[in-house]
């Protein structure tokens, strides 16, 4: 990429800590990266289809009986069935209509409605367990860096405890032992997932412990308190924000694959739940395990871009 | 010198991996022991409806697991059970859970490896060829590709494949037979679209992983030499700069086992039929057979232990530059 001199010293760091003005420039280097800017479009959409599209599609649950299977807009298909009067079997054309724009399931339930309430579901699941990892993960690797000694030893090595249990696994079991609720999915992933964040901020945090700043701010006599929420929070922040948006999609996959074996909240229709039902639809209805999919695909890819684009616009040394 | 203080390493690791191994197998313990749910509820609906006394039925099968005793004495068993190779039984199995793994062990263990050959092999290659030629149209179609790999649900894939090659195009519609031999060409052919589902992601992510470890090495100092020596190109590549990204690229491999692979597997075996541990562990939580979902964890978790320890020590062993101390 080649830029003149004046737009790079446009953007270049203030020197001042002027909030807004640091995030202007990250904001910059983000943009920059055009695989980042989809993502981040993306995820924007499908928060907005979240939050006010269930207020525009019919009830999830809501059965129509006369459209059973209907196949998405666009889309022709045969059924075939069994007529008992006339001992035959009658193939009829069905075409997709814009009732159902994305046709519907062997039930006769809306697939844009469920789809649009499994968006709600997922991006739910992947904020909140997240949030609860990054938390426990940054308590846990602050402390076992600032305070250090027997504290850290046994932190970092219920950390690598934690670190052996092959993630999915540990899962399963969990949400086996203790029941099926979205609640306790959400709690469970993030009681689980924290190992990695707490590595990362310990190394970072004990990193920065030693620096000139810190060293000074203790000389000025700050106590444990400031220093850590005053300097080293801050200055790990942009290590968590990476962390958390590409541990998002994670999350959002560890509950469909639950759901998908039959571990998921039976009550809530999650994408993983709907592509459950339609791997066992796959003649009749391939459409059905086809679009949450996608949804699901889209929505892990947009969050992967976008992550991917953050650590490189944090990243001083990198050239975006 | 360096012989004593690699054996006194690798005593080190042993002894820790052992510790690690009571932490895994005590919060196992303290999970099992913490959940609402019992291995008698499974019986205690059945035997009421008879007109049994709930709790008589609940008094004997607490008695039957030794769940009346002390909980340390009940910690005390468990792990010795465990030890001496006692996983318990499975009921709906009606065969100790022991017995089950060795039966079933195998067919996850192919699937694995043949995924894992398949990512490898290609994953390397990819890798290598995208950081030779970094920043040209084929390394960034390699690098999108890999995101898209890499962000595509493994089961999902696996269901895609299946409506695609089996249902559509109606090839590919075999399944697993046990009855066969482990590597017979009916098998094979039947794990061909399941190899592709695992495999996928963790291709995607070889590439990612070698393309890196190629570029930070690409830049060294050392490859400006081979060059200025007048070696070859694909000397240079091939023998300076991947045998020295291949060590680290080894480790992130190896590392991926618990966090990506076994999950993987679950799925994919569940998608595809085949009768793995992750099938078994599928089954036993319909059939509420706890002894068996815990077990399958464990096994997964002891083995990801074994594989860190032994890439650690042959990790030391080929790289002469590592001490530890």
């Amino acid at each position: 990429m080649t830029e003149t001199p004046k737009a790079i010293a446009k953007d270049r760091a203030p020197l001042s800590g002027g909030g807004l003005r640091l995030i202007g420039y990250y904001w910059r280097r983000l943009t920059r990266n055009r695989l980042a800017v989809f993502g981040l479009a993306f995820i924007i959409f499908l928060a907005l289809v979240a939050i006010i599209g269930p207020f525009f599609t019919p009830d999830p649950t809501e059965v129509d009986f006369e459209a059973k299977n209907l196949p998405p807009v666009g889309f022709t298909i045969t059924h075939s069935t069994y007529d008992i009067k006339t001992d035959q079997f009658i193939t009829t054309r069905v075409s997709g209509n814009w009732k159902h724009p994305l046709g519907t399931d062997r039930k006769g339930r809306d697939m844009l409605a469920m789809i649009v309430s499994g968006a709600r579901v997922s991006l739910q699941v992947g904020l909140l367990a997240t949030g609860i990892a990054i938390i426990i993960g940054t308590i846990i690797g602050v402390m076992s860096a600032y305070l250090g000694g027997w504290v850290d030893n046994a932190l970092m090595r219920f950390t690598d405890v934690m670190m052996t249990f092959p993630f999915f696994l540990l899962l399963v079991l969990i949400v086996f032992i203790f029941g099926p609720s979205l609640a306790f999915i959400v709690l469970a992933i993030g009681l689980t997932g924290w190992t990695g964040t707490a590595r990362m901020v310990r190394s970072e945090s004990l990193s920065l412990r030693t620096r000139e700043f810190v060293m000074a701010a203790k000389a000025l006599g700050a106590g444990d308190g400031w220093v850590v929420f005053r300097h080293l929070i801050p200055n790990v922040i942009s290590l968590i924000i990476v962390i958390a948006t590409l541990s998002i999609p994670g999350v959002i996959l560890a509950e469909a694959a639950l759901s998908f074996i039959g571990l998921g909240d039976p009550t809530v229709p999650s994408w993983g739940i709907i592509l459950e039902e339609g791997q066992h639809s796959l003649t009749t209805a391939w459409w059905v395990a086809v679009e949450p999919g996608i949804m699901l695909f889209l929505t892990v890819l947009a969050f992967n871009f976008l992550g991917d684009g953050l650590r490189d616009a944090f990243d001083p040394k990198s050239s975006v | 010198m360096r012989k004593s203080w690699l054996r006194d390493y690798i005593i080190k690791r042993l002894l820790y991996s052992i510790v690690i191994a009571w932490g895994i197998l005590t919060i196992t313990f303290i999970l099992v022991r913490v959940g609402p749910s019992s291995p008698a509820d499974k019986y205690l609906a059945n035997l009421a409806a008879k007109g049994h006394d709930p709790a008589q039925v609940i008094a004997a099968i607490e008695a039957r697991y030794g769940l009346d005793k002390p909980i340390l004495q009940q910690y005390g068993e468990y792990m010795l059970n465990l030890l001496q190779g006692n996983w318990g039984w499975s009921l709906s199995t009606s065969m100790p859970v022991m017995e089950l793994i060795k039966r079933h062990w195998i067919y996850s263990f192919q699937l694995i490896l043949l995924s894992s050959l398949f990512a490898a092999v290609l994953g390397i290659l990819i890798g290598i060829y995208s950081a030779v030629r970094q920043y040209t149209k084929t390394d960034y179609a390699f690098t999108f590709l890999s995101f898209i790999g890499i962000s595509i649900p493994n089961f999902w894939l696996g269901v895609m494949l299946i409506l695609i090659f089996s249902v559509k195009l109606g090839i590919f519609k075999t399944y697993y037979d046990t009855t066969l031999p482990l590597f017979s060409l009916a098998n094979l052919k039947a794990l061909v679209l399941p190899v592709i589902t695992l495999g996928t992601g963790m291709l995607a992510a070889y590439v990612r992983y070698t393309r890196s470890a190629m570029l930070e090495n690409l830049r060294k100092p050392f490859v400006v030499t081979a060059r200025a020596k007048g070696l070859p190109e694909h000397v240079v590549i091939g023998k300076h700069v991947f045998r020295n990204a291949l060590l680290p690229l080894v480790t992130i491999i190896m590392f991926d086992l618990g966090s990506i692979v076994f999950g993987g597997a679950y799925l994919t075996e569940i998608v595809f039929g085949i009768p793995g541990l992750g099938q078994v562990s599928f089954n036993a939580i319909f059939a509420n057979d706890y002894p068996v979902v815990v077990a399958i964890t464990l096994i997964g978790t002891l083995v990801v232990l074994l594989v860190n320890l032994t890439t650690d020590i042959i990790y030391t062993y080929l790289d002469p530059r590592i001490r530890y101390d």
